[in-house]
Formats: C-alpha cells, structure tokens, sequence
C-alpha cells in the first residue's frame, strides 16, 4: 500500500504547482500557485524542486494525517499550525511522525498558505503542469476524506522529547499587513487614461469579495479612460491592471483569459503578483509606481534569496542524512 | 540603450512595448491588417523556434504579439532584441505561410441552442434564415486562439453590421456554443461566462485532452459552419473536432 496523506478537513485547498508554462499560445492561462514566493520557498525547505506539487490552502481550517514519517514545510499566511496538538514553526522544515495530525488553523493577515513535503505528493497531469485551471475543469479540490499519494517519506529528524529545533535556515519570510503596498510599472496603454492616471496611486483601495485566481476586483477612486474607440483583442500580461465599467478596478492574475480587449493602464510587478495572491476580501490595496528596472531588481533579490536558502537546505540536510528526493 | 515604451519603429513597421517587468508586446503598424496579422504569427513561430531562455509564453492574436517571460531568467533587452532582429528579418523577406487545414462543423442554430439568433437577426435588420445562412456561407479564418480555454476567434460573416455584445453577458455559456459579436465569430471550448450572442451549437467536442497542444486548429485554418436540425445532434455528439477536417 502506498503511503498517503489523509486530509480530515480540507477547506478550500488544492493541489497545486508554480504553472503551465508554455501553454498561452494555446490559450491556456499559467495559472499555478498565486504567492509562487511562498509556495517557492515550502518545497525549498524541504529539499524539493521550486515546482514540485505542493498543497495551497486558501482561507479556511486544514488538517491531514500523513501514514508515514514525512518531513514539511508550511510558509504563506500566518496561521497557527500544530502537529498533534503542539505548536511547530511556519517558515522551517518540520518533522511529522506516521500518524499525527497536522492542524492548519486561524489562517490570518493573507488568505493563502503552501503546505510542502519532502518528495512531493501525488497530482493529476495535465500539459506539464497539475496547476487547476477552473475554466478546463481540471485540478484536484482535496475534499474531507481524500487520501494523496505520498511520494517518499523521511525518517523522523527532530529530538523526541525536547523539541530542540534543528532547523533554522533563515527562510525568506514574506512580510505581511493588513494594508498592502503593491508595486506597478506603467502599461502600455496609460496615456489612454489621461491625468486621472494618476488616480491609481493616490488612495487605496479595497478588495472585493469577487476576486479569485483569474483576477482581483478592488472598489475606489478608479482612473477613467479618456480615450475613445475599440481595442482590438490581443495578449494581456498577469498582473494587468484595467478599467472595464463601473467603479472597480480589475488586476488580472494567474488564471486570466490570455486574451482581452481592455486598456491596460499599469502592470503588477513580479513581487506585487506574489503578495497580491494574498491579499483577501476587505484588505486595503495601495498602489506604488515603479520604474522596470526597480521592479527587476526587486524580483531578482527575492529569487536569489530563495536560491541561497536552497543552498543552506543542502548543507543542512546533507549535515542531518536527510535523503534529499530526485528532480522528477 | 534602454528602451521604454512607445519606440520608433523597426524597418519592418514592428513597434515593441513593455508590458511589465516580465512581458513585451509587438505591434505591427502597417496599414494592412493581412499583412499585420500574418506578420505577428510568423513573428512568434520565429521566437518559439529561437527558444529564448526564459522565455515561457507568447500570445499572437491580430496586430500584436505578447511574449512572456521570467525576468529573474532574462530581460527586457535581450528579448527586444531578439524581437527587434526577428522583425527586421521577416520584413525584408516574404512572410511564411503554413498550410492551412479546413474544418466542418455541425451547428443547430436557434432554438435552445443559439438563443439570442432571433435579435441578432433583429438588430441587422434582416431574418434568422438569412443570419444562418450567412453565418454558414462562406470560410471563416480562424485568427487567433484566445480566452476561454483556445477558442478560435475567427473574422465573421459578411453580416450587413457589427454585432452588438449582450447587455447582461450570461454566467454560464456551454461548451460548443456557436457566438459572435462586433465583426468577430467563435465556438466556445468550455462551459465559461460570456457576452457575445449565441447563434446556435455544436455537438462536436473542440478539445481534445489527450492531446498537446489541446486545440486541434490554428491561426490560419479555416472553419466551414453546416446547419444540421436538432435530431441529428446525437449524431454528431461527443465526436471530436479534430476529426472534422479535410
């Protein structure tokens, strides 16, 4: 019998990857884990691939029972996580025996939080990747009672009595607030909007309850199209950000139709996609202008601080006999 | 040198534009949309086979060509660049053109399965016949796959005018529903909200999950729409679309 994960409560999670690259061409949205600094990070910490299959639990309580040792890593929205009742770290690698229940509770702050285990779990397939794409209908919904298949296990590595940490690798953290500051470069369509450009970065804004993996709705003062005249349908990027109608604004994210017929009038920095995957229903959004090139810098300090922590992972396990898992 | 958005022109009439930190689009000016639409797709089966490290999406639709990438892998510079030398390329010589493939495809129109054909026929000022039979007249090019799920978007009948969107678009359209709008026709893949009026649908399935990539079209290819009646549905149904060609 092979070794599982049984989930006794599963919220609102899913199976889920970095993305399907390559696909747009095709149609396919990337689609793949909103806050890919946070679901980067959980596999790092456990020695796996950046885009190994891991699981995103959105919001609500989670729980699970591994049938084997397994070691995880949980990162994303601060929550209160336990294993068999005892509180354990977010942001470290953690050891779980055969048996115990790990509890994911009071997510709070952001609404995403990325549950990894050394090896990986089991996923579907599909054109490369096991992101969910909701339009496709494809993707695993973990439901209450569901078992994923576990790919390895890990001997138990932390002290059976005293709880002395083993770990403390220095994960890239991502800084949460109850208001968030999101950077954005120009688009290409700005000048379409005239001076109430401008409007996007003067006030915040609020994220309404509509807002999903396709794209975030915020309420506000919303800049207004002074341009008139159809826009022929054509690629727009992650990260748009577009005024169709009404008073809202709309930031298109991982899942957005690969084609659209709306002004752009800014673009959500790689950074600000990440921390916009958490940010939830009623949370204030402040817009920061940013040049290309600071947003590039900003992006590539945060991957290379994820590449640095994966070489600390190495020594670390190589240090404990941690079997780390091959590249599938 | 840097670039920033809203360059001049290459030799070849290409204008590229940053789209974010990790996108650019090209755009092609000249005054000919053949011309323009031929130009962005040959354009992006050229960055497909260059194979750009980090290079990860491209969407080619009419006049544009967006390409996505990893900017911790790449930038901006170096796939202007190779955009910017691909153009200039491709405008000195004749555009490539591949083979086209010509699909037919089984409609019902009207009824419950094309619901708004009877104001659509209203707001052209001519009958539900006529919009049928000019919808089902003529090859329609398919110019791009686009949103939802690869859709084929395909230049229109010879309708006497634009389409008008729906006022209230539905939340829920089903797979194989036959829609046009504005001077644009398509068939929606998958069950997805929508705003285009419905003409009719087809019992075909348009894709195909085992294979990759999942549309069995591409730009260029050319659908033939057949009416067939509301009993022969079940004849058709669940066959695939990529069967239909030839």
């Amino acid at each position: 019998m092979a070794d599982t994960l049984t989930v006794h409560r599963a919220g609102l999670a899913t199976v889920q990857d970095l993305g399907r690259f390559g696909r747009s061409r095709y149609g396919l949205p990337v689609n793949g884990a909103l806050d890919q600094h946070s679901a980067r990070v959980a596999n790092v910490l456990c020695g796996n691939d950046e885009g190994a299959p891991l699981i995103e639990i959105t919001a609500l309580d989670f729980s699970c029972t591994p049938s084997t040792d397994v070691l995880m890593a949980v990162t994303g929205a601060p929550a209160d996580l336990t294993v068999d009742g005892v509180a354990r770290p977010q942001w470290e690698p953690v050891s779980v025996r055969s048996g115990q229940t790990i509890r994911i509770t009071g997510i709070r702050v952001g609404i995403r939080v990325y549950l990894a285990v050394l090896g990986s779990v089991d996923a579907p397939w599909l054109q490369g990747s096991c992101a969910p794409d909701t339009i496709l209908g494809f993707g695993r919904a973990l439901r209450d009672g569901d078992e994923v298949g576990l790919r390895t296990h890990c001997p138990p590595i932390d002290h059976p009595h005293f709880r002395i940490p083993l770990f403390r690798l220095h994960a890239p953290v991502r800084r949460f607030h109850a208001a968030w500051t999101i950077d954005v470069t120009d688009g290409p369509d700005r000048t379409e909007f005239g001076d109430t450009a401008e409007r996007l970065f003067r006030s915040p804004y609020t994220v309404s309850p509509q807002s999903n993996h396709i794209g975030l709705r915020l309420r506000g003062d919303v800049p207004r199209r002074v341009a008139t005249g159809e826009v022929l349908s054509r690629g727009v990027p992650v990260g748009a950000v577009e005024v169709p109608a009404g008073d809202e604004l709309l930031v298109l994210h991982r899942g957005r139709g690969v084609t659209a017929g709306y002004p752009v009038l800014a673009v959500v920095t790689a950074t600000g996609l990440s921390a916009l995957g958490q940010a939830g229903p009623g949370q204030a959004v402040r817009f920061r202008h940013r040049t290309i090139a600071e947003a590039v810098t900003a992006y590539r300090s945060q991957r290379n601080a994820v590449n640095a922590l994966k070489a600390r992972v190495r020594s670390a396990f190589e240090a404990l006999r941690i079997p780390v898992p091959l590249s599938p | 040198m840097p670039e920033t958005g809203g360059m001049p022109e290459t030799d070849s009439g290409v204008v590229i534009v940053d789209c974010g930190d990790s996108a650019v689009m090209a755009r092609a000016m000249g005054s000919d949309a053949e011309h323009n639409w031929r130009l962005v797709h040959t354009l992006a089966d050229a960055i497909d086979s260059v194979r750009l490290d980090g290079v990860h999406g491209i969407v080619p639709t009419y006049d544009a060509l967006l390409v996505e990438f990893d900017c911790a892998g790449t930038d901006q510079h170096t796939v202007r660049r190779v955009l910017r030398h691909e153009a200039d390329r491709l405008g000195k010589g004749p555009l490539h053109t591949a083979t086209a493939r010509h699909f037919v495809v089984p409609v019902v129109y009207g009824g419950e399965h094309g619901p708004d054909l009877p104001v659509v026929a209203e707001q052209l000022g001519i009958t539900e016949q006529e919009v049928v039979e000019l919808h089902s007249g003529s090859d329609l090019t398919v110019r791009c796959l686009g949103a939802p799920a690869g859709a084929p978007m395909m230049d229109g009948p010879a309708f006497p005018g634009p389409v008008p969107r729906l006022a209230s678009p539905r939340t829920r359209v089903l797979p194989g529903s036959i829609a046009v709008a504005g001077r644009q026709a398509v068939i929606c893949p998958m069950p997805s909200p929508g705003g285009w009026p419905l003409l009719g649908r087809t019992p075909l399935r348009v894709l195909d999950f085992a294979a990759d990539p999942m549309t069995p079209y591409r730009p260029g290819d050319t659908f033939r729409f057949q009416p067939i009646t509301p009993d022969q549905w079940d004849d058709h149904a669940g066959l695939s679309l990529a069967v239909s060609h030839g």
